[in-house]
């Protein structure tokens, strides 16, 4: 017989302990156990019959149910009445194999601690019956926890909702999706759809779309970008930023000009037209001369932007005061009394002094 | 009627009155304690006597119309519209390291995106194995943390590279918040979809009409990025990207866009306008720094400051501020009261929270004389918060953006606050 009163009693314990979330589930710690059965039984996507049967899909799975398994009188007769390998069934058995189902050929003696028992049949859990993981992610181990901000002692241990897993959620973007979002383009070219504009095309469109904020020369009106002019200015006191004296790529204009522009009206312009915008801020930064040329898809990464050289990348920790990590001064620090060199009261630019008019410019925009 | 214009007026008068007494009595050099009884106490005011609302009246809770000025504010010179603009948090009006959700700086560049979030969808594609369309639902089911980041604009004190210019902290420090998210981790996002092995960098890419698009090392992207759905315990307010923004904690806030429709995975950086004419930081040589994403360590007094001046006079003084760090954790803010020729280590009070604010306090009696304060900060990997000369020296003064010099605020004898340089 397979349910004595014992093991009914033992497989309660063992259950309770597992929804109880006294000993979370945990697969990588179950591997670990599996160990122990490795000598006689196989899991996985090539796994074969050994001296006991492949364990593939095993929870769920009707007791002395593998093909091509000689299993024992006991072990069958256990599966034909009915019996069905599930946690509290296999928590019993793992307890103690031979009290569990009497006369089975299992010669293990049985895993003492209970969270072995709820580890290794969590493991076993996580294979479908090809050997598959059914729950992917299964197989590293823990689950990747930031502990920055989890890292003091009264936080809970990691459950398994917070693993990485696969959890089948979303579909798949379909290609006409990703086309009508996608239209990011890069230095190299990649992304840049079919198309062409000229410079004189381009500033048909400029002067009715762009004028009223960027100026009819790019040198904009009030405070809107400026787009052309600047060039020799990165070391002035008051530098000019613009398309022709900073921005390193052309790419970064036409994806920009695509997704933004015109102000109020994005995403409004055709291709076409985005290509001989593009061209007439070329021509309005003298990087092109002749208001016949006509930009395209095919001779767009051949024109560079002149400061593509200025840039670098963070340096920051190379920087004297950066770098130097020392303890600070605490007293004595410096000579003399402080003196006020600079008074945020006399630009007056606060807007509740009032004032407007000197400031010096913020440039967030 | 709201409850704002009923009872509003006549109280505020009464209270006014009632501080303005009480500042002259302290103000009156701390001796006599023997006052003249007040009417607040001596006489049973409307609020003893008759009730207030009933439930009914504030579904949703706003602050007292005391609190009226405690608002966010624009600074109108720096752009032409406000529609692509910034506006401050009042920092000097708030305590504790959280802020509130509704006084959390904005910076929009083509204004608030109002989206139903029934019509909102987050796209993964590029350098995947399988492009995925989520929901917001499908956002919902995914395993969800919370954290607690505070998110400065890279131009936050950028205005004030030349020198002294804007009085007040909120104008000088306000580009700067720090909420509890909650949200699911963007790793676990793009794990669904997996990436290839030469995915190197991730496009983050905003609904609204600017299009925020913004280039993202894959290897922060599968580290503590977030995208969240929740602020402060609910859903995130429209001007802070309602239903979803990416959390990149530690990095500069352009990098946390709104409104997130798309996630593309690439194997370069795709040097949009965000990462190249602009977040990019101009050095004395003419040439410019790129992809300076981490926020660094930094501090600020906040009271008393130029918009919370000493009212009380002499006597005990609560002098507090905020420090942080993108790189981690504050270990240590120092103060100074003379221009940083003696400094004292202050006192960090609340959560210490790694890329979270710190609040820090320093109580001490003030004699009314002539103060230079200033805080420094250092932070649990021993990076010590510059001097804006310091900074000037290596960047020059066109750098814009990452200016995380120590601040000086100057008292005079009145208790008035002045933002300074000084020697």
């Amino acid at each position: 017989m397979w349910k004595s009163p014992k093991s009914i009693l033992l497989a309660g314990t063992v259950i309770a302990g597992v929804i109880g979330g006294a000993q979370a589930q945990d697969i990588a710690a179950g591997e670990t156990v599996f160990a122990k059965c490795k000598a006689c039984h196989m899991v996985g996507e090539d796994a074969k019959n050994r001296v006991g049967p492949v364990l593939n899909g095993i929870v769920g799975r009707a007791v002395g149910s593998v093909e091509g398994f000689k299993y024992s009188p006991a072990m069958t007769r256990a599966g034909a009445d009915g019996l069905v390998w599930d946690e509290a069934s296999l928590a019993s058995y793992l307890h103690d194999p031979k009290g569990y189902l009497k006369g089975n050929k299992m010669a293990f003696a049985g895993l003492k601690k209970d969270e072995d028992v709820v580890n290794v049949i969590a493991y076993l859990a996580s294979l479908d019956a090809d050997g598959k993981a059914a729950v992917p992610g299964k197989q590293s181990a823990a689950p990747a926890i930031d502990a920055t901000q989890t890292a003091t002692a009264e936080v809970a241990a990691p459950s398994a909702g917070t693993t990485g897993r696969l959890l089948g959620l979303g579909r798949t973007a379909t290609p006409e999706e990703i086309a009508a979002w996608d239209t990011d383009v890069r230095p190299d070219g990649v992304g840049l759809p079919e198309g062409s504009g000229t410079v004189a095309h381009g500033m048909e469109i400029y002067d009715e779309r762009c004028a009223t904020c960027h100026g009819d020369f790019g040198e904009a009106v009030g405070r809107w970008p400026v787009l052309a002019g600047g060039q020799g200015t990165l070391q002035a006191e008051r530098p000019e930023k613009t398309i022709g004296s900073y921005w390193p790529y052309l790419s970064t204009v036409f994806d920009y000009v695509h997704r933004a522009m015109p102000f109020g009206d994005a995403r409004s312009l055709g291709n076409d037209d985005v290509y001989a915008l593009t061209a007439y801020l070329l021509y309005l930064n003298d990087i092109v001369d002749d208001e016949e040329f006509e930009l395209s898809k095919d001779n767009f990464t051949s024109i560079r932007l002149p400061n593509e050289e200025n840039f670098f990348d963070d340096d920051r920790e190379q920087e004297p005061f950066y770098a130097d990590r020392s303890e600070p001064c605490m007293t004595d620090c410096k000579p003399g009394a402080a003196a006020i060199t600079m008074h945020a009261a006399v630009l007056d630019v606060t807007p509740e002094d009032g004032g407007e008019e000197n400031a010096s410019g913020g440039g967030i925009d | 009627m709201t409850s704002n214009a009923r009872p509003g007026a006549s109280r505020r008068a009464v209270l006014k009155g009632g501080l303005m007494g009480a500042a002259a009595l302290a103000g009156g050099a701390a001796a006599s304690r023997a006052a003249a009884s007040e009417s607040v106490i001596t006489e049973i005011q409307d609020w003893n006597r008759y009730p207030g609302d009933g439930v009914d009246a504030r579904p949703y809770g706003t602050p007292s119309p005391f609190e009226a000025h405690v608002v966010r504010k624009n600074v109108p010179w720096l752009t032409s519209d406000t529609i692509s603009s910034i506006n401050f948090t009042p920092l000097h009006e708030l305590d504790g390291i959280i802020t509130p959700s509704g006084l959390c700086f904005e910076r929009h560049h083509s204004g608030v995106a109002e989206i139903d979030p029934a019509s909102h969808r987050l796209m993964i594609h590029g350098l995947v194995e399988k492009p995925l369309v989520f929901t917001m639902a499908d956002l919902k089911r995914f395993p969800r943390e919370n954290r607690v980041y505070f998110l400065e604009c890279a131009a936050n004190t950028g205005m004030e590279w030349r020198g002294a210019q804007l009085n007040g902290c909120q104008f000088t420090h306000g580009m700067l918040h720090c909420l509890m998210y909650t949200g699911v981790r963007l790793k676990h996002l793009l794990d669904q979809a997996g990436v290839k092995t030469e995915g190197k960098w991730l496009l983050a890419e905003g609904a609204d009409a600017s299009g925020m698009s913004r280039s993202i090392p894959l290897d922060k992207a599968m580290d503590d990025c977030l995208v969240a759905f929740g602020m402060n315990g609910e859903a995130l307010r429209p001007e802070q990207g309602y239903p979803i923004r990416l959390v990149v904690p530690g990095w500069e806030g352009n990098m946390w866009v709104k409104w997130l429709r798309r996630l593309e995975i690439g194997d370069q950086p795709w040097q949009h306008r965000e990462e190249t004419s602009k977040y990019t930081d101009l050095m004395a040589n003419g040439k410019a720094r790129r992809f300076t994403f981490e926020m660094d360590v930094k501090s600020v007094i906040t009271n008393p400051s130029p918009q919370a001046p000493i009212l009380h006079g002499r006597g005990p003084l609560v002098l507090s501020g905020l420090a942080w760090s993108g790189k981690g954790r504050i270990s240590r803010v120092d103060v100074t009261t003379d221009g940083g020729r003696n400094w004292t280590t202050a006192r960090l009070d609340g959560p210490s929270l790694p890329k979270a604010l710190h609040r820090f306090y320093h109580e001490f009696d003030w004699d009314g004389s002539e103060l230079f304060l200033q805080s420094r900060a250092i932070d649990e990997h021993g990076f010590v918060q510059p001097t804006k000369d310091q900074l000037r020296s290596v960047r020059g003064a066109n750098s814009i953006y990452h200016n995380n010099g120590i601040q000086t605020w100057h008292v005079n004898s009145d208790g008035v606050i002045e933002n300074v340089e000084i020697s």
